[in-house]
């Protein structure tokens, strides 16, 4: 049996290894075999995905993470997640169009707001209009910005991140001189009136930082492409296309490892020379595209330590880890109709005070906000007729979970899922506790336990303005600290989201390619 | 359009230079803020750590008490093994099981046990798994065997979701126990009885004789104590019964209407699988919501030939599987009523296998070529799996030759 064992370990050597299996790797080892790279994929659980996964309870098959996909585009007006998948991948996967971007609910009395924001232009201006009058003409302002810099990140991704200064200049003026600025100070220049953008801001906690300090660039992108390209979630699950992104990669001749984490990155003078992992495997290599984040790879992969280069870790050191989730998934055995569950995607606040807010992240106090999807209004059939599926998610900064102990853990889980069902009911007038057939509540924790993030962070690193898509474009270069390794996922240049991460992958690949080639050259 | 624009927005935040040089800051403040940080590793990361001690991919523990429960059931006190790196046992949730890990002779296995003892208990440093030893059954034959102080197991963390949920069940649970299924709920009531579970548990527990009826002494004595909690009533379904105060037969809907409360009630199920058939009847008398009834997994069926629609002519017919595990590929025989899962491990490749009832999925594996059978009542694969030929191992069985890719274990 010894031997057997040792016979299934990996020992061969490969082009690249790549290390995770979340949205960024499975792009990146999907693209790379299309290519022909020989690729081993290493993922430390026993499922693709990373968050964007699935699981069932009973009757219920929850979506883990995925709240909406930006980017995806209609099939005449693609978006690029639809050209990833479609053109570069092939992959024929359906997703569905949600109905409208999402109602928002503050509950401060001083601030009270419910209302539903629409997707398009001109419905989404005509809302503000009538919820703050006068707010018509900057909202137009705003999302001709949020278009510049769409376009203009077009035009970057396409220059493969070395444009042209004189277009930049000449096309995108707007958007340089917005770039270096936060959400708020943006807004002010626009002249939104503040009730607008307490509005227009509503999307944040999706980014995971107060408006005083989202950088505007990364927000109003994200903005601007969910409200105009509408947004879209997979009809089964995230794992719909992430399986079949696994399938992908074995067709192609890459091979998927489950179960197989990645504890060793070998160096050798400032240069990759191979993987050791859990399994036993010893794989050669001297590329290694690392879903795992920076802070991961540099603080516990990377081996010996020697090689470790100490402004790797202070760029490391210098960036903060995002926020994680915490998740109530719940399965009910009443329709959505019944319970009088009317929208797909609820944002409720308690304030429309942002800081205030992120402040209650690093606490183990009640959430002050919350993001709830009815996944049946949009996906009817996801789970039998006469029932529903609901998630809620929290939000909290690692440190808040940091000193729990064990025998705390399941009764701390209780007590917030309860207060977040209570604020749901209370905000939607809506009465769901009595139909409850399953629940499962994920927790930081849970985060860290599927995919080893650090912290359990879901978001990558925050994006401040100096830690924004620009600068970490900016920077790329300088900040390769290792010859043949590239990063991709929520903690790469591209920045977090399911979109970006995706995005992140296949730049990921690209760049690997031209570094093999490059060998190839000089060989 | 483009041009049109340029005219229209016109945007100054801090004046026009001023925001074409905080662009190009940009890179500057960022390399300020990298060269002011600190050089140093990171310290532990203790999110990271609490998801490691609540979910251990392998516990190793080591045998210290073995009790003789009745003539065939023994409970097994398990701690840390203290030559291992496990130091501390995972916290749990009454009612959640153990896979244990065991080489039988060079055939390695898993199986399932609910743990008996308490999540306070666990703190503690212990576990108790009660085991019954089954007529010619290939693990509990090699237990009986073996298994003395100081053997060492592996198992995995805690595992399975039949346990009290404080915000979707009712306070009032009623427990439907059949056997060897009365373990679980053996640690309920000592977390009750620790004042760690508050509920009241109404226990109708199905023996067939009176000298098969687990921790009677125990169960008298919780009940005693607290009355208020904890209610038991035994159900014998032997002919002669001489036991003051049981009932006589199986567990029905007269018995339960007779002691329970059920409208009220969350009611929760764990027994042999013949148990479930006849209790889903007797239940569906009431008419209750399925958010009432909770059910624990039996593990692998025991007679997949009996099932309505599985093709009763293939059941004895020889089929060839085509295993690729990590590197190795495997040719191994398999035969039809038995699951794939079973088949690979007969052959002695260490699959991954946990709940081995289709339930958790962490067999799952690609089905690249050939037909399976797949119990509809064990079917926990996720919908997209279902599309592109992922299966559960643990709940599928051979209807031809058949290629797949198993990851390790």
């Amino acid at each position: 049996m010894i031997k057997e064992i040792r016979e299934e370990n990996v020992e061969d050597s490969y082009d690249v290894v790549v290390i995770g299996a979340g949205n960024g790797g499975l792009i990146a080892a999907a693209q790379l075999v299309i290519e022909g790279v020989k690729v081993a994929l290493c993922e430390q659980h026993n499922l693709p995905g990373g968050f964007a996964t699935s699981f069932v309870r009973g009757r219920f098959e929850f979506e883990g993470a995925l709240h909406e996909l930006c980017d995806y585009g209609s099939s005449s007006n693609k978006g690029a997640i639809r050209k990833l998948f479609e053109e570069d991948m092939g992959l024929n996967v359906d997703f569905i169009e949600i109905p409208e971007a999402f109602r928002l609910i503050i509950n401060n009395p001083n601030e009270k707001l419910d209302v539903i924001v629409p997707f398009g232009r001109e419905e989404f201006i005509d809302m503000m209009e009538r919820e703050v009058p006068g707010s018509k003409d900057p909202i137009r302002n705003y999302i001709r910005l949020g278009e510049e810099i769409t376009e203009a990140i077009a035009y970057i991704t396409e220059s493969e991140g070395n444009p042209d200064k004189e277009v930049l200049i000449g096309n995108y003026k707007n958007f340089l001189k917005t770039a270096p600025y936060t959400l708020d100070q943006v807004n002010n220049a626009l002249k939104i009136p503040k009730r607008a953008q307490d509005i227009l801001n509503a999307y944040w906690c999706y980014i995971g930082i107060p408006t005083s300090r989202i950088n505007f660039t990364f927000y109003a992108a994200m903005h601007y492409y969910f409200l105009i390209r509408k947004a879209y979630i997979p009809k089964y699950r995230s794992h719909g296309y992430t399986a079949a992104l696994e399938s992908l990669i074995r067709e192609k001749g890459g091979i998927v490892l489950y179960n197989t984490k990645v504890n060793k990155i070998n160096v050798e003078n400032g240069e990759i020379i191979g993987v050791e992992t859990t399994k036993g495997d010893k794989i050669k290599t001297n590329h290694v595209i690392s879903n795992a984040s920076p802070t991961l790879v540099y603080n516990n992969l990377m081996f010996p330590k020697k090689e470790v280069p100490p402004q790797a870790l202070k760029t490391m050191n210098a960036r903060r880890h995002a926020i994680s989730c915490f998740v109530v998934y719940l399965g009910l055995n009443k329709s959505a109709e019944e319970l009088g569950i009317n929208n797909y995607s609820y944002h409720i606040y308690d304030t429309t005070n942002t800081e205030e807010i992120y402040e209650s992240f690093k606490t183990l106090n009640p959430p002050k906000a919350q993001a709830t999807i009815c996944l049946n209004n949009v996906l009817p059939e996801c789970s039998p007729p006469g029932t529903c599926i609901l998630s809620i998610t929290a939000f909290f900064l690692p440190e808040a979970w940091e000193d729990v102990n064990p025998e705390d853990y399941f009764n701390l889980k209780y007590k917030i899922a309860r207060h977040l069902i209570n604020t749901f009911e209370f905000a939607t007038k809506t009465s769901i506790r009595d139909y409850i057939e399953e629940i499962e509540i994920a927790t930081p924790q849970t985060l860290a336990r599927y995919t080893g993030t650090f912290g359990g962070s879901a978001y990558g690193y925050e994006t401040d303005p100096w830690d924004s898509f620009m600068p970490r474009l900016m920077e790329m270069e300088n900040e390769k600290y290792i010859k043949g390794l590239q990063f991709c996922g929520g903690f790469s240049a591209n920045c977090q989201s399911y979109t970006n991460a995706l995005l992140s992958g296949q730049v990921a690949a690209f760049l690997t390619i031209q570094d093999l080639k490059k060998k190839g050259d000089s060989e | 359009m483009k041009e049109q624009k340029e005219k229209d927005l016109k945007i100054s935040v801090k004046g026009n230079i001023r925001d074409l040089l905080a662009f190009k800051n940009l890179t500057s403040q960022r390399r300020k803020n990298i060269e002011t940080a600190s050089e140093e590793f990171k310290k532990s990361d203790s999110v990271n750590e609490l998801a490691q001690s609540l979910h251990p991919a392998i516990q190793n523990l080591m045998i210290s008490e073995i009790k003789e429960e009745t003539k065939s059931a023994k409970t097994f006190k398990l701690i840390p093994d203290p030559d291992s790196d496990t130091e501390k046992l995972a916290y749990f949730r009454a009612g959640q099981f153990l896979s244990l890990k065991v080489n039988v002779g060079d055939v390695p296995i898993t199986r399932p046990y609910s743990i008996s003892s308490s999540p306070s208990d666990a703190l503690r440093g212990f576990y108790e798994i009660t085991i019954r030893k089954e007529d010619h059954g290939f693990l509990t034959e090699y237990i009986w065997n073996n298994w003395v102080i100081g053997t060492k197991i592996k198992t995995s963390g805690p595992n399975g979701y039949f346990y009290y949920d404080p915000i979707r069940d009712s306070k009032e649970i009623v427990g439907i126990a059949g056997g060897s299924g009365i373990t679980p709920f053996k640690s309920m009531m000592k977390e009750i009885m620790e004042g760690r579970l508050s509920i009241s548990l109404t226990l109708l527990y199905g023996s067939s004789e009176e000298n098969d009826i687990l921790f009677y002494e125990e169960f008298k004595e919780y009940e005693s104590r607290h009355p208020e909690k904890i209610k038991l009533i035994h159900v014998l379904s032997c002919e002669e019964v001489s036991l003051e105060g049981c009932e006589q037969g199986f567990i029905t809907a007269d018995i339960i209407e007779k002691y329970c409360d059920f409208t009220n009630s969350s009611i929760f199920i764990c027994g042999p699988q013949v148990m479930y058939d006849f209790i889903d009847k007797e239940l569906s008398k009431f008419n209750l919501q399925p958010n009432r009834i909770r059910k624990e997994v039996y593990g692998e069926l025991k007679d997949v030939v009996s099932l309505a629609n599985y093709p009763k002519k293939m059941a004895e017919k020889s089929f060839k599987i085509k295993v690729k595990i990590g590197n190795l590929t495997k040719e191994i025989p398999a035969i039809a009523h038995e699951s794939v899962l079973v088949a690979m491990e007969r052959a002695k490749l260490a699959p991954p296998s946990i709940c081995r009832s289709g339930q958790c999925g962490f067999c799952r594996s690609k089905l690249i070529s050939g037909e399976i059978f797949v119990n509809p009542k064990n079917d926990g694969r996720r919908a997209a799996d279902k599309h592109l030929n992922y299966f559960h191992p643990c709940s599928s069985y051979p209807l031809s030759n058949l290629e797949i890719e198993v990851p390790r274990s």
